[in-house]
């Protein structure tokens, strides 16, 4: 919101606070400065120029050769400006001052080889309007040298406030003057109105929905003129950065943002049966408002209707049918108030915001619509000729009146962990208007007024006494105490995860869960979001694949072709078709580890080598021994459903899957435009985290000697090596203690469709040295096995 | 006289055998002292000439006489032997080494990280919540009411009427109060969603840390003493802080938490939109609605809480501008942290 201090300062006295210290003053008061403009400040280097003289610049024909009179000498200035001519007055920009749009610093220059001293400014330039057609003509009798500022009263500063949701009140210059009274110790002026006692028969007021209405008033003005408003008025408008319509609707803003009450001005001779009645629809219609656009109104939607028809949205927008114009002779001031979530709901359903619904739905002070009429309707008078019709009509069943709170002084101090004074205290409510109405030596009882929708309990008073005392004069505590309860780290599980993917060599990487259908439909059941920012967001991921995928492809774009990435995130699911309960979907922590490339590059003593399947597992391997999970889990390999992987395995713990995944298929590669092989694993992190102990233990080292042997065999091809390792297992004695395969070997002179396994075997006793007997007699008798059992047939020895 | 000539031996040898220069020489050396007919086995020759009484003696005194000559010599030789390896397989130490590959976590994990190890310190849990969550625990549990502009603060993405992704993870806050009694001392990090336009300042998702601190006796004063505690061990020593007054519907009194621009310290920058402060964190007292809400007794109570984001720190501390950098996952950019 825009105040204008000029404007501020009718209704409190700054004295002489210098302007930083007012803009540091409101945002330390919780009424956060944006930004500001101090005119003073960004016009002092700008003065009235006149053109003595105008020539066509020698090498350009658009532009103009100016000789520019500042008050004490002639100065050249070229100048581009089509509308420029000799002999008029206008903002002339001395060398070294700073130009408002861009913000930068004028130097002399050379323009197409001619010396220009300055610069004849347009209303954008400085700021001071959207027109850059052309130069700011001003008022001849102006008169040269004199600075801007006073010329053309550019003396406001004007400050962009943040307005937070709970401070309806702070939304006018009379909020924000009384914040700043309290602040400052100084009284709050607000200007006086002729009291309205009598009632006026010009027009009748029937509201139907009191619930959604509670008060409706209105003030009649008769034989206005419409017409331009006076250049106080304009010049406020402008300065608050509202567009000057006429004189009606001007003061209908003015004291909006005087006062914070929207108003709204009907031309009376258009009201069927000067009446006004306020309802609610029953049904969905349509309606024409001023902007001329057509709405669709919910049922329930509060409107203003006169004795036939609806003429305005209420608190919303008025409507086309009874809006003033050029030939309105009376109007009708409504000052109303409305029910907050009513005009929200409605200002919801129809997407429209307006400076009214804004306040509205906030909440308006219901005890100052009469006010606010009269207010509205002096001013019309004054500046339209209107005549004031006698009395008001104000609708008001069931007056709304101020709240009682009390207040202990010992919740105070509880809270804010510092006493403070008690005349203090009430200096601060009373400024604030909190009236306190009774007083003992722990409590204040005080009434809130209605223009304070937001205080509603004790808390709310002890924040308005500590934000205007200042939280900086709150103590900053330098010591805690801490509990020595139990102490829990969700994440710890997570962090090891990380750091042992790091340790192998994984990148982490944090993708959007939010993907396009196409994408997100690979897998799973996806959930769609009702609102979405755009189509390439409208889902939640399912799984982690699409967005390494996506990573993947981006990186391969950029010439990253090499990539080994891992993420931990959260994926959904859902398991019912809407969802109503946490049961109707699955939020599931998931881990997935990608590689795609070569694992090493070629180097001057290192050959290139690429990431395969093996390397993937080998990975896997790894990463669950340094989680405390070496061989709890079992791998197996059926296919998968679906056609997406190549080459798919899964992991298991208790014949439940743990994670699945393997090489991916190209069809599903080409989605994603990657071409290169992609090798991808991805664990379901619960389940995982569940299985994995929390520590492991110490196995005492070897203390005597191993013993090694090794074979090969030559095996039919289809034999696979998890059933020769699996019977290896299984047949040897407790003395063998390992079994790794070592060489793969397929060749033609081993026969056709037959493969060499070669195993390395580890045999030790944690108790004794073994003989070399008692190993062979156990080599031996696996040999004989294996080789009756596969029909191999053992090489070499 | 036996021993007057090893005496001269030893003198020749111990100068001869210290100008040895290579494998030539040692080789002559040799030749000349141990060989059949060196000097070494002639003195041995010069042993039977002695008395049987002599004998004994002068056969040890031999002995080691050889004994030393030959350690000398096999000293020299094994140098000489060093050297000539040390030459033949001479490294050319200036060829670079073999990198192993090293991930790392993402950086707004490492900032987080950072945040976490300064809270832990401070005595606080660390608890997690879903990112799927329902209206009530979202918004109403925090005492946004259904049809207040308060709501407007957080533009929301619904997945149904009752479910959103949340906005925020302070509903992670009534989780754990629902699920323990005071006094509750955690901080809660997560992922969160707002529906707006993706530019370079904003992003649909981005990630909080959330602070909570209940018990009998918590105190704004102790608050701000917390968070200056925690921005002085991110940021650093000299920097200073400001509170002001703000709302958020969970916690009355509300404040942000401003620091010195830690670009310009202060004097106004670009980063700072030349006020010299910028604003780091969300907090406030909780209110008793909230208190009521999880079943906790608003007088005997109170507390604390406050919320950051992850992404707006990190790209202040790393001079990151565009936000969306975090989420391409750019292996150029991963790489760099």
């Amino acid at each position: 919101m825009k105040i204008s201090l000029n404007w501020l300062k009718e209704y409190v006295d700054i004295g002489n606070l210098p302007v930083p210290e007012l803009i540091s003053l409101l945002t330390m008061s919780g009424l956060e400065v944006e930004d500001y403009k101090d005119q003073n400040e960004i016009y002092k280097d700008f003065i009235v120029g006149f053109v003595k003289d105008k020539k066509k610049h020698p090498n350009a024909d658009r532009l103009s050769l100016c000789t520019v009179y500042n008050g004490k000498e002639d100065l050249q200035v070229v100048c581009g400006a089509p509308n420029v001519d000799k002999g008029q007055k206008i903002i002339f920009a001395p060398v070294g001052s700073t130009i408002p749009k861009g913000n930068f610093v004028l130097k002399k220059a050379k323009i197409r080889g001619t010396e220009s001293c300055g610069m004849i400014c347009s209303e954008d330039e400085l700021g001071l309007g959207d027109n850059h057609d052309g130069i700011l003509v001003l008022d001849s009798s102006l008169v040269e040298g004199t600075p801007i500022c006073d010329a053309l009263n550019l003396n406001d500063v004007l400050i962009e406030i943040a307005i937070t949701p709970n401070r309806p009140d702070a939304l006018s210059h009379i909020g924000v003057a009384r914040d700043i009274s309290a602040l400052l110790g100084k009284e709050l002026k607000i200007p006086k109105v002729k009291s309205s006692k009598s009632i006026s028969k010009l027009a009748e007021i029937e509201i139907e929905d009191k619930l959604n209405c509670p008060r409706y008033s209105a003030k009649i003005v008769k034989n206005v003129k419409i017409n331009e408003s006076p250049a106080w008025l304009k010049n406020k408008i402008k300065n608050i950065g509202l567009r000057p319509i006429n004189n009606i609707v001007d003061v209908t803003n003015f004291v909006m943002h005087e006062v914070g009450q929207p108003l709204h001005a009907f031309d009376l001779n258009n009201l069927s049966k000067k009446k006004i009645i306020v309802k609610s629809t029953k049904e969905i219609s349509t309606f024409k408002t001023l902007d001329s656009k057509d709405r669709k109104l919910p049922k329930d939607t509060l409107m203003i209707c006169d004795g036939e028809k609806p003429i305005a949205i209420a608190g919303v927008m008025g409507g086309e049918n009874s809006e003033i114009n050029l030939e309105t002779k009376d109007i009708l001031i409504e000052s109303a108030y409305f029910n907050p979530s009513s005009i929200r709901k409605t200002s919801k359903a129809l997407a429209l915001n307006t400076d009214a619904s804004y306040r509205f739905e906030r909440g308006t002070n219901p005890n100052i619509t009469d006010f606010a009429a009269i207010r509205a309707a002096e001013l019309i008078a004054e500046v339209s000729g209107g005549k004031i019709e006698e009395g008001i009509i104000d609708n008001y069943p069931n007056k709304i009146e101020p709240k009682k709170l009390t207040v202990r002084f010992t919740r105070i101090s509880k809270l804010l962990g510092f006493g403070i004074d008690k005349e203090k205290i009430k200096n601060i409510l009373s400024a604030l208007e909190l009236n306190i109405i009774k007083e003992d030596k722990d409590n204040l009882i005080v009434t809130v007024p209605t223009f304070r929708p937001d205080i509603e309990r004790e808390v709310d008073i002890i924040e308005e006494i500590a934000r205007i005392n200042g939280y900086e004069n709150i103590p900053t505590i330098s010591k805690i105490s801490i509990t020595l309860d139990k102490k829990t780290d969700e994440t710890t599980f997570t962090e090891l995860i990380k750091s042992v993917a790091n340790s192998l060599g994984f990148y982490e990487m944090i993708n959007n869960p939010l993907l396009s259908k196409e994408k997100a439909m690979v897998i799973g059941d996806p959930i769609i979001v009702k609102n979405p920012q755009n189509l390439d967001m409208e889902y939640l991921r399912t799984s982690l694949i699409q967005g390494g995928l996506k990573v993947v492809s981006h990186n391969i774009k950029f010439g990253e072709k090499d990539l080994q990435l891992y993420e931990v995130g959260n994926v959904f699911n859902k398991t019912k078709k809407n969802i109503k309960s946490f049961d109707d979907f699955t939020e599931k922590s998931k881990l997935l580890f990608i590689v795609t490339g070569k694992s090493t590059k070629k180097e001057w003593n290192v050959n290139e080598s690429g990431y395969d399947f093996y390397k993937l597992k080998g990975f896997l391997n790894s990463f669950e021994r340094k989680i405390f999970l070496d061989n709890v889990l079992n791998d197996s390999y059926n296919a998968h459903e679906s056609n997406f992987y190549d080459n798919y395995f899964q992991k298991n713990y208790k014949g439940k899957k743990i994670g699945e995944g393997g090489k991916l298929n190209k069809k599903i590669l080409e989605q994603f435009d990657i071409s290169q092989d992609v090798f991808l694993f991805e664990y379901d992190l619960e389940y995982l985290k569940d299985i994995a102990p929390d520590k492991k233990y110490y196995i005492e080292p070897l203390k005597f000697p191993k013993i090694y042997r090794d074979f090969a065999f030559i095996f039919d091809k289809e034999i696979i090596y998890n059933s020769v390792i699996e019977f290896i297992s299984k047949n040897s004695s407790e003395l063998s203690k390992s079994v790794r395969i070592f060489d793969l070997f397929e060749n033609e002179s081993l026969g056709k469709n037959k493969k060499s396994l070669a195993f390395a075997l580890e045999y030790y006793s944690k108790d004794r040295t073994l003989t070399e007997e008692e190993v062979e007699k156990d080599f031996r008798s696996i040999i004989a096995a294996v080789t009756k059992k596969f029909d191999a047939q053992l090489r070499g020895n | 006289m036996l021993q007057e000539k090893i005496k001269l031996i030893n003198k020749d040898f111990s100068f001869e055998i210290k100008s040895i220069k290579d494998a030539k020489q040692l080789d002559d050396l040799r030749v000349k002292y141990f060989s059949k007919n060196g000097l070494v086995p002639s003195l041995f020759a010069l042993l039977k000439e002695a008395t049987s009484k002599e004998k004994p003696l002068l056969g040890k005194i031999l002995n080691e006489f050889r004994t030393d000559l030959q350690n000398q010599f096999d000293n020299v030789n094994s140098q000489l032997n060093d050297i000539k390896n040390t030459n033949l397989n001479k490294l050319d130490l200036t060829l670079p080494g073999v990198i192993s590959n090293i991930g790392s976590k993402h950086i707004l994990t490492q900032t987080l990280d950072e945040i976490k190890f300064i809270f832990k310190g401070m005595g606080f849990s660390v608890h997690e919540g879903p990112e799927l969550e329902s209206d009530y625990n979202n918004f109403e549990a925090l005492n946004f009411a259904q049809d207040h502009p308060a709501r407007d603060m957080q533009d929301t993405f619904f997945v149904s009427d009752d479910f959103v992704l949340r906005t925020h993870t302070s509903p992670v806050q009534i989780r754990l109060m629902k699920k323990q009694k005071p006094p509750v001392r955690a901080i809660m990090p997560g992922r969160v969603y707002r529906n707006e336009a993706v530019s370079s300042r904003s992003y649909c998702m981005f990630h909080q840390v959330e602070g909570l601190y209940v018990d009998t006796d918590v105190t704004f004063a102790e608050l701000k003493g917390t968070l200056a505690s925690f921005a002085k061990q991110f940021y650093g020593d000299d920097l200073k802080f400001r509170f002001r007054p703000s709302f958020f519907p969970f916690t009355e009194p509300s404040a942000e938490m401003d620091i010195t621009c830690f670009i310009c310290k202060g004097d106004g920058c670009k980063i700072c939109k030349q006020s010299g402060w910028l604003e780091i964190l969300g907090c406030g007292m909780v209110d008793p609605n909230v208190f009521d809400n999880v079943g906790y007794d608003n007088e005997k109570y109170t507390g604390y809480a406050f919320g950051m984001g992850i992404e707006r720190i990190a790209m202040l501390k790393f001079g990151i501008t565009d936000i969306r950098v975090f989420f391409e996952n750019d292996y150029r950019f991963l790489k760099q942290f």
